[in-house]
């Protein structure tokens, strides 16, 4: 909400800058998000006398004036028409930069010259008004800076507003505030109302059919209005709250709403079918035209007024276009009503229509504000359009909101702050906010404080407390820790684990990202999976931003592979990630899905490009599967293997799951050329997807300590060649097999085709190493070994030696 | 010329060709010529014999002396020469310094996880454990719960992302939806374990937002919560301030604005003094001289009554902040989608 200073002055005194102010308020909870200097960019413009008017020589719409500046006489030329000599206007002088961005500057035009520029209210945005110059009051001082005579030296400040508070809706509301922060006094406008002997009785009826959504209709009568532009003074304080100046009668219903927070409606009286109003809610079929122009369906949850015949208006939303104040308007029905703020919710949101009045009233307003803001209302019509009241007010307000008493222990108050207050000091804070104190007559010294029903956020003891702390200052609470001793904290096993995960993927080279936990259906297109994959089977949201976010991932590939193409399009193609976070999986009789965290990498390209020492080499499946060695190996997860599988993104040949001890905990693969290209990558691309809880089950930080082998031990080279169907898996295995006691480590150091090497073959190196742990091992012993094990070789797998 | 004499003279012979020599063949030819089985020296050795007896021992000696005196003088002619060729060699092994070194390929946490472990370190010095929670919750948890009401705008379809499910939710409060923050964790803990609790909650959390520089349908937070007995606002304060600090450097200043959320009372939204101008006001801070870091209170009664906590027993502040803005503001991105576009230009950096 935006606020003029100058109009908050008028309800409550205070001595404090704008930024003072702004600062105040801050530290009691109405948050300032800006304060906006009026006024600031009408410097040189001043109020000028016309003293002569003559015909431009050269041009017939042109006029060439001689205005007095107090210390000398311009000559200007201009082209409006609305002037006469001893007029005062404003006038830009030479180096005045309007808010438009004109500088005005010395001119000739068509041959004359000209000194400054006469400005109309629009070219000064203090108005609307276009149509000619701004002809200033005579009481203006010729000479003087504009913006000091216009009042417009004013500051705005743009609040934000809480929505338990809608009570700080409009200017008392913010004055009640600063007069609670400043210990002064708030000073409510007074009302003068002169009423007319007709009585509003005699004229008008009002009909409350719905009470629960409608708790009071407050209606006035004003007739005799001429119907007229506001006064100048109106309508700057309504373009400082940021709305436009309409007609005095609009104009009168928003300066009253930004004043009391309370909106109000005019209605051109004589357009009410039998004069008369019903709130009701709409019949079905029912239809409206608002007050923008849009034709509007109504049902029967809507609560509207109507007249005798046909909803007028949109309760609490918006007016009808046919009730419509206009220039022909001479009586209004002036209501000031309260609705209930769910019924004004639903419709407002139902129509997409938010409103000024609609976001009012669906914070919930005091039903006791209604009848002040007409009578202030009536008063301003009478005083401004020339109107005259009928007597007496229409208020329908069959259950009147009661003010609620609470207790409140002074001892609670300082439990919960951490304080030392009085009952004393607690008291004076609560009555600066208007509410009323007593000290109950029981031992505990408890207070009643009795709330007025605007403050329609305080419903308990802790709201009081609140009151009591901000307004006491948040900032003067002392700062302590928790007394409780003994506290442990830190992260358990399985946290730490996982947080063991992401150090050893990162020290493996691979850069963490972030991806949304949503995708869109299509990447399981693009993974190629089959209508019938369990992957496809995903959360769906019901109102996703878009296609792209419409699911909840059941995998991480698809993220990991968009990066991938993400940062191909931009030139990077040697891209090593993983990822952490969770999978959606519904679960049969829960409604919650089930949410397991998987571990996911993707590798492409080479680790470096071309270096001046080593050519890039492309990432295959083993660089993948050897960042899974060392993963497994850093959480002391034993026992794992390798199984061959199929799946549709991944190549044939190159697809895996992951067995830690006999269970499934992912899979590792280069993926399918058909999904690679679907990513547009122009390099094969090897993936894993683990499952964090299965890492977690297996895992054991827990290290215990093994002798370093004492004596050195003999290391043995073979060659063999087998058939190309033979894993080294196999070979691997008769090797440890049939190697005994002595046989320390296997390395596989080259795998070689062709050359000497048959079609068909492949030759396997292993470097074998013996030791035995007593003593240093003979070459000989190690030999025996070693011709033990090629005999199995060769027998079970029609291995040949190479020499 | 007597054999001494031709001993002599060869002897000078040998140490000439020995110092001479100016390369380790050189020198072993020298070897081979005086000293080999061959050699000058050996021939006149084996011809001892033909000398007079009376004269053996003497030339014997002489010879004996004149070869062991070789011998030295080849042992340091060769350590010489070795020297001069370990020398020529490490002279042509000279390396251009300037030339890049060989990186090995590490790789990075996300900035944001960066963040986040950050601020669970700062957290765990203060003896708080970590709990995390669903990130499809259901409306009770997100909402009702935490005291929000039925119709709240945050619940608006507008605003929340919503999951379809099997069958229609017989109450809002059994609708599914993506968490819109990480408080429901507090709901959670609190069903579950009993007082003392400190807990920090990280995560994420979604909003029907657009993506914009400011705003991302996915986002992180972290929640914070303490329920014990007599904990009190000023508790909330001195926690929030060593965090603060920790968080963002020793001199940071600390206020707490009030405000208003549905689950504690009373609110604050906390500041810290802008890290990018020290509080005299710039671009970043809006010239207010304060960074707004995140929102908390003091835990409402009603929250505690709704998992049966007696609230004239227990008090409890909680907190939250966003992850992404303590990293913008940290770290000066300016833009919150950087962080899940994944450029590694930009992961590059942190």
């Amino acid at each position: 909400m935006r606020v003029s200073l100058n109009w908050l002055k008028e309800c409550v005194e205070f001595d404090l800058s704008p930024e003072e102010l702004a600062e105040r308020l801050n530290l009691t909870g109405t948050a300032v998000e800006g304060i906006e200097y009026l006024g600031k960019d009408l410097q040189k413009v001043v109020v000028g006398q016309i003293k002569k008017i003559k015909q431009h020589p050269n041009a017939d719409y042109l006029k060439v004036c001689s205005v007095d500046i107090r210390d000398k006489e311009l000559q200007i030329v201009c082209g409006a028409k609305n002037m006469k000599e001893g007029d005062k206007v404003p006038v830009a002088l030479v180096g005045a930069k309007l808010p438009s961005g004109l500088e005005i500057k010395r001119a000739i035009i068509k041959g004359v010259a000209s000194e400054g520029m006469m400005c109309s209210e629009s070219e000064l945005k203090i108005g609307e008004d276009a149509s000619g110059l701004l002809i200033l009051d005579e009481s203006a001082e010729v000479g003087e800076d504009l913006a000091k005579v216009l009042g417009l030296e004013d500051a705005v400040l743009e609040l934000e507003i809480t929505p338990n508070r809608p009570d700080c809706l409009g200017v008392i509301g913010i004055a009640r505030e600063v007069a609670a922060i400043v210990g002064s006094e708030l000073k409510k406008p007074k009302i003068k109302l002169k009423e007319v002997d007709r009585s509003i009785h005699q004229a008008t009826r009002v009909d409350v059919l719905d009470g629960d959504l409608c708790p009071r209709y407050a209606a006035r009568i004003i007739d005799d209005i001429t119907i007229a532009p506001s006064p100048l003074w109106m309508k700057r304080r309504l373009q400082a709250a940021g709305f436009r100046a309409i007609n005095n009668v609009v104009d009168i219903t928003n300066y009253v709403m930004l004043e009391t927070g309370q909106p109000l409606h005019a209605f051109d009286f004589d357009r009410l079918n039998e004069g008369r109003i019903m709130v009701r809610t709409a019949h079905l079929g029912e239809t409206i035209v608002t007050l923008d122009g849009v034709f509007r369906q109504l049902d029967e949850t809507t609560l509207v007024i109507a007249d005798a015949k046909e909803p007028i208006a949109l309760a609490g939303v918006m007016g009808g276009a046919h009730s419509e104040v206009s220039e022909g308007t001479t009586t209004i029905l002036l209501e000031s009503a309260n609705f209930n703020p769910r019924s004004i919710m639903r419709t407002s949101r139902k129509l997409g229509l938010i409103t000024e009045s609609s976001n009012r009233f669906e914070k919930g307003l005091d039903p006791n504000g209604p009848v002040y803001a007409a009578d202030r209302a009536a008063q301003l019509m009478q005083e401004l359009a020339g109107g005259k009241v009928f007597k007496g007010v229409i208020d329908v307000y069959p259950k009147p909101k009661r003010v609620l008493s609470l207790t409140l222990r002074p001892q609670r108050v300082n439990d919960i702050l951490g304080t030392n207050l009085l009952p004393k000091q607690i008291t004076q804070i609560l009555e600066s906010l208007e509410l009323k104190v007593s000290q109950l007559p029981t031992r505990n010294s408890q207070l009643e404080v009795h709330v007025p029903t605007f403050r329609t956020d305080l419903e308990q003891e802790i709201d009081l407390i609140e009151e009591v702390a901000r307004l006491y200052g948040y900032n003067r609470i002392q700062s302590t820790l928790p007394e409780s001793g003994g506290k442990r904290g830190g992260l358990n096993l399985n946290q730490r684990i996982s947080l063991c995960i992401k150090d050893i993927l990162v020290s493996c080279g691979l850069w963490e990202v972030i991806t949304f936990s949503f995708i869109g259906p299509q990447q399981f297109d693009k993974l190629m999976l089959p209508a019938d994959s369990a992957l496809r089977e995903a959360i769906t949201l019901r109102n996703p931003l878009s296609e792209e976010q419409s699911i909840m991932r059941t995998t991480l590939l698809p993220g990991l592979l968009e990066v991938l193409r993400y940062n191909a399009h931009r030139n990077r193609y040697n891209v090593q990630i993983f990822e952490v976070g969770h999978i959606f999986h519904s679960r049969p009789g829960e409604i919650l899905p089930h949410e397991p965290v998987m571990v996911a990498a993707a590798l492409t390209g080479s680790w470096r490009d071309n270096e001046w020492h080593e050519r890039a080499k492309l990432l295959d499946f083993f660089d993948a599967k050897g960042i899974i060695e060392t993963l497994f190996d850093q959480l002391g997860i034993e026992d794992w293997h390798l199984n061959r599988t199929i799946r549709p993104f991944f190549h044939p040949g190159r697809g895996s799951e992951v067995f830690i001890k006999g269970e499934m905990v992912g899979i590792l693969g280069e993926i399918h050329p058909h999904v690679q290209e679907a990513f547009e990558l122009p390099n094969p691309v090897t993936i894993f997807e683990l499952e964090e809880a299965k890492l977690v089950k297996y895992a054991s930080l827990l290290r215990h300590f093994e002798e370093i082998p004492k004596y050195p031990g003999v290391t043995l080279d073979i060659a063999l060649v087998v058939d190309e169907v033979i894993s080294n898996e196999e070979v691997y295995k008769i090797i440890h097999r049939w190697g005994g006691r002595l046989l320390g480590e296997i390395h596989l150091f080259d795998l070689y085709r062709g050359g000497q090497i048959p079609r068909g073959k492949k030759s396997l190196a292993y470097s074998l190493t013996f030791r035995a742990d007593d003593r240093t091992l003979t070459e000989d012993e190690a030999k025996k070994a070693l011709e033990r094990i090629i005999a199995r070789l060769k027998k079970e797998l029609g291995a040949r030696i190479r020499a | 010329m007597s054999i001494r004499e031709e001993l002599r003279c060869l002897a000078e012979e040998a140490q000439r060709a020995i110092s001479q020599s100016s390369s380790l063949q050189e020198l072993n030819e020298a070897r081979v010529k005086f000293l080999g089985r061959k050699g000058q020296l050996t021939a006149i050795l084996k011809s001892l014999g033909k000398l007079p007896l009376s004269e053996r021992p003497t030339v014997g000696y002489l010879a004996n002396e004149i070869r062991e005196t070789l011998e030295e003088s080849i042992v340091s002619r060769e350590k010489e020469l070795k020297k001069e060729l370990l020398q020529k060699k490490l002279e042509a092994e000279k390396v251009d310094i300037t030339l890049p070194g060989k990186r090995p390929c590490v790789g990075r946490k996300h900035l944001l996880t960066q963040v986040i472990e950050e601020i669970i370190r700062i957290f765990m010095g203060l003896g708080y454990s970590v709990v995390e929670g669903p990130e499809v919750e259901l409306d009770y948890y997100n909402f009702e719960a935490l005291n929000t009401p039925p119709d709240h705008p945050a619940r608006s379809l507008q605003a929340t992302l919503y999951v379809k499910t099997a069958h229609e939710p017989k109450s809002s409060r059994e609708e599914v939806l993506l968490r819109t923050h990480t408080s429901p964790v507090q709901i959670r803990v609190m069903e579950r374990m009993k007082p003392p609790l400190y807990v920090v909650s990280p995560g994420r959390t979604y909003r029907r937002d657009v993506a914009d520089p400011t705003h991302s349908p996915m986002f992180h937070q972290v929640e914070g919560f303490a329920v014990d007995k007599r904990i009190t606002f000023g508790d909330l304060k001195g926690t929030l301030e060593v965090f603060a600090r920790e968080m963002f450097g020793k001199d940071r200043k600390v206020r707490l604005r009030p405000h208003f959320f549905p689950f504690t009372e009373p609110s604050a939204e906390v500041d810290v003094s802008c890290i990018v101008c020290d509080g005299r006001g710039c671009r970043i801070c809006k010239y207010s001289g304060w960074l707004e870091i995140l929102g908390a209170g003091m835990i409402d009664p009603n929250v505690f009554n709704v998992v049966g906590y007696d609230p004239e027993k227990v008090t409890g502040f909680a907190f939250g902040m966003g992850v992404e803005r303590i990293a913008m503001l940290k770290y000066g991105v300016n833009d919150i989608r950087l962080f899940f576009e994944n450029d590694l230009r930009f992961l590059g950096q942190f």
